[in-house]
């Protein structure tokens, strides 16, 4: 696959898109810089790694902060990217004054109005992904975002069109065009599905993938088929466990998994996407061990050796 | 392990369904609605985002928001019962809304147009959660229906929702909002130089953003001038149903780490909120594994055995990392709310047959 220097990874809910982040971050690390920024303010992809966040209450982390890793080693840091962060980073730089700003920002009526603006947070979250991939390709460095679910994703790349048509000229309409070309940089700008062997995941990527190709000319870079299980039986070996009827359930359960995963891969192929397979991991623990297990993977599946 | 087929809901009238995105509340509403009316009752599932095969199995299709009765033929229901499904559609919902409680036709059509509205009606969080409230609002006034289930927008917080018409209110009665749709005259007498300062920011904003939405803003908000009370009514209305003791709430979850993270989130803004969870319910537990023992004794080549035993360990790994983050909701869950499971099925409800499997296929998971 060849990887922009900004990675959006977007998938259905529970496809692991914050596992997946977190693994391709780790396995770029070593190679570039990295930053892996995350939309969803949960951290989820910096928990996994073991980032020191303050776990206890979302809120009180300060808003795009920045939490560097303490391993020296490994250039890897941290990014929380939030709607409400970045829209104060906004007003404050229009509104200079900021007994001023900071007196709108309080007022709950205008939240009520920027959110009811089609996407002007968004398009902000946008703007700062089109700063960080361009910092990225300037500074020879990679960056890696934790999006959120496949149907807010799409409605949030597609609010750069949005935002233009609805102001004509200004601020926003000088920053969109920027936004724009960003998006269809293939150099600097691209989306990783992630997806499971399940139906409804497999759909839901397949559709993602049309929907970003034809309503938003945007190519989507390949696909993580996530959670694979090793193949173990054989049909005829499951014929042999009459028997032992739980026993086959547990192991034609796994081979139906195993096979979907195949479809899976033919179908996003068939579709033009490009997949990389991660094993399903039998473990009691999802960590910073396993990420990096994954990370392995993804690196010999992914990366140009 | 005891089975808790009904969720003995006795002649509770309300069932809400709330859970973060992506743990099969849809489905869990659908197949609780529909093993209520094999239990006799008529019953009302109102679904948000159907899987095309849920919706098929429900006999719903994809564009219509309208009310649809679910043919039961075949499941053991008695007489009497019924099942009705619809999809809740926010836009729409919204839009009769304003046809009811707009002053007239002219200043229907004006809200109907304006860009502002265009955006809040499908773009805001919460107007879905409003309009999911407001939906149920109509269903309860049904007398013919016995329970009503509701599935709710995924939500990052459970108090989107139910938070929602307090939200909406507070947005229609605002005081800032008042300062936008004032005139000068008023702001001079009635208003304080920080207002007046906060509305020329807020001019300012407008213009260099290039968005000139005040305009829009204003005519918003002035438009919806006469329809304050009739929201406020309605708003009061579900607050009052949603603390009601006849109705239950169900937080649905699965077993994975980072929702189980999500659900005790919500179990704590939910019990912030003073309100009273019924149950937790989690959604696609892995079920019971089979007995190692069996495979020693069935008479298989070794390396068959073998296989069986990785096979087994590989699941129970899994079910480990389970049960510990079972531990940790458990420890989260109120005394006075169940928990309960319902198994995977290892496959998507593909039918009603499916949904009725899963919902009598729900246990109490003992402490």
């Amino acid at each position: 696959m060849k990887l922009p220097r900004l990675i959006f990874v977007t998938g259905k809910g529970g496809t692991g898109k914050s596992t997946v982040a977190a693994s391709l971050a780790t396995a770029l690390a070593p190679r570039r810089p990295t930053t892996l920024a995350d939309l969803e303010g949960r951290q989820s992809a910096m928990r996994l790694l073991g980032a020191n966040v303050i776990d206890a209450d979302a809120a009180a982390i300060p808003a795009n902060s920045r939490t560097d890793t303490t391993d020296a080693d490994v250039a890897l840091d941290f990014l929380t990217i939030t709607p409400q962060g970045e829209l104060e980073a906004f007003i404050q730089r229009i509104v200079p004054l900021r007994a001023v700003s900071r007196r709108m920002l309080r007022s709950r009526t205008f939240g009520y109005v920027t959110a009811a603006l089609p996407g002007l947070e968004a398009f902000l979250m946008l703007e700062r992904l089109r700063q960080l991939g361009g910092n990225a390709a300037l500074n020879d460095r990679f960056a890696v975002i934790d999006a959120p679910a496949t149907g807010h994703a799409l409605e949030l790349l597609a609010v750069a069109k949005g935002i233009r048509n609805l102001a004509p000229t200004g601020t926003l309409n000088r920053l969109s065009s920027g936004v724009e070309e960003f998006l269809f940089d293939r150099n600097r700008f691209g989306v990783l599905l992630t997806v499971l062997p399940e139906e409804l995941a497999l759909r839901e990527a397949l559709e993602a993938a049309v929907a970003l190709r034809d309503r938003l000319g945007i190519e989507c870079v390949g696909a993580v088929l996530n959670c694979v299980p090793p193949t173990l039986f054989m049909p005829a070996e499951i014929a042999k466990l009459r028997r032992l009827e739980a026993h086959a359930l547990l192991a034609e359960r796994r081979n139906a998994q195993a096979e979907f995963a195949r479809h899976a891969r033919r179908e996003l192929e068939r579709a033009a996407i490009a997949v990389a397979e991660l094993p399903m991991l039998y473990q009691a623990t999802l960590g910073a061990h396993e990420v990096a297990t994954l990370s392995r993977r993804l690196a010999t599946e992914m990366l140009p050796r | 392990m005891k089975p808790a087929q009904t969720l003995e809901l006795g002649d509770r009238r309300l069932l809400i369904c709330l859970g973060p995105g992506g743990v099969g509340k849809t489905t869990l509403s659908a197949a609780l609605a529909l093993n209520a009316a094999i239990g006799g009752r008529t019953v009302d599932v109102m679904t948000v985002d159907p899987a095309p095969r849920l919706l098929d199995a429900l006999g719903l299709t994809a564009g219509d928001s309208s009310i649809q009765t679910v043919a039961l033929a075949g499941l053991g229901a008695p007489r009497g019962s019924r099942l009705r499904a619809l999809k809740l559609d926010p836009k729409a919902t919204f839009d009769l809304l304003i046809e009811r409680h707009a002053p007239s036709a002219a200043a229907r059509d004006a809200i109907l147009a304006n860009r502002i509205y265009r955006n809040l009606s499908t773009a805001l969080a919460g107007v879905a959660d409003y309009m999911a409230m407001e939906q149920l609002l109509e269903l309860h006034r049904d007398t013919s229906t016995g329970l009503i289930v509701l599935d709710t927008p995924p939500a990052r917080e459970a108090i989107d929702f139910l938070d929602a018409p307090r939200r909406m209110l507070e947005l229609l009665g605002s005081r800032a909002v008042t300062l936008l749709s004032a005139g000068r005259s008023a702001l001079r007498s009635r208003f304080s130089i920080l207002d007046v300062a906060a509305r020329a920011v807020l001019s300012a904003f407008d213009r260099l953003t290039g968005l000139h939405l005040l305009g829009d803003v204003q005519a918003f908000v002035g438009s919806f001038d006469g329809m304050y009370a009739g929201f406020a009514d309605r708003a009061a209305q579900a607050q009052a149903l949603i603390r009601d003791d006849q109705t239950f709430v169900v937080l649905v979850t699965t077993a994975e780490t980072e929702r189980i993270d999500q659900a005790i989130e919500f179990i704590e803004a939910l019990t912030q909120l003073g309100l009273k969870l019924g149950a937790v319910a989690v959604n696609r537990l892995t079920a019971p594994l089979p007995n190692e023992a069996a495979i020693a004794g069935a008479g298989l080549p070794a390396a068959l055995k073998r296989k069986l035993k990785r096979n087994l360990d590989d699941f129970s790994a899994l079910q480990q990392r389970e049960t510990s983050a079972l531990a940790r909701l458990r420890k989260n869950v109120p005394a006075s709310t169940r928990l309960i499971a319902a198994p995977d099925l290892g496959r998507e409800p593909r039918t009603l047959a499916d949904l009725a499997e899963i919902a009598s296929a729900l246990y109490e998971l003992s402490a």
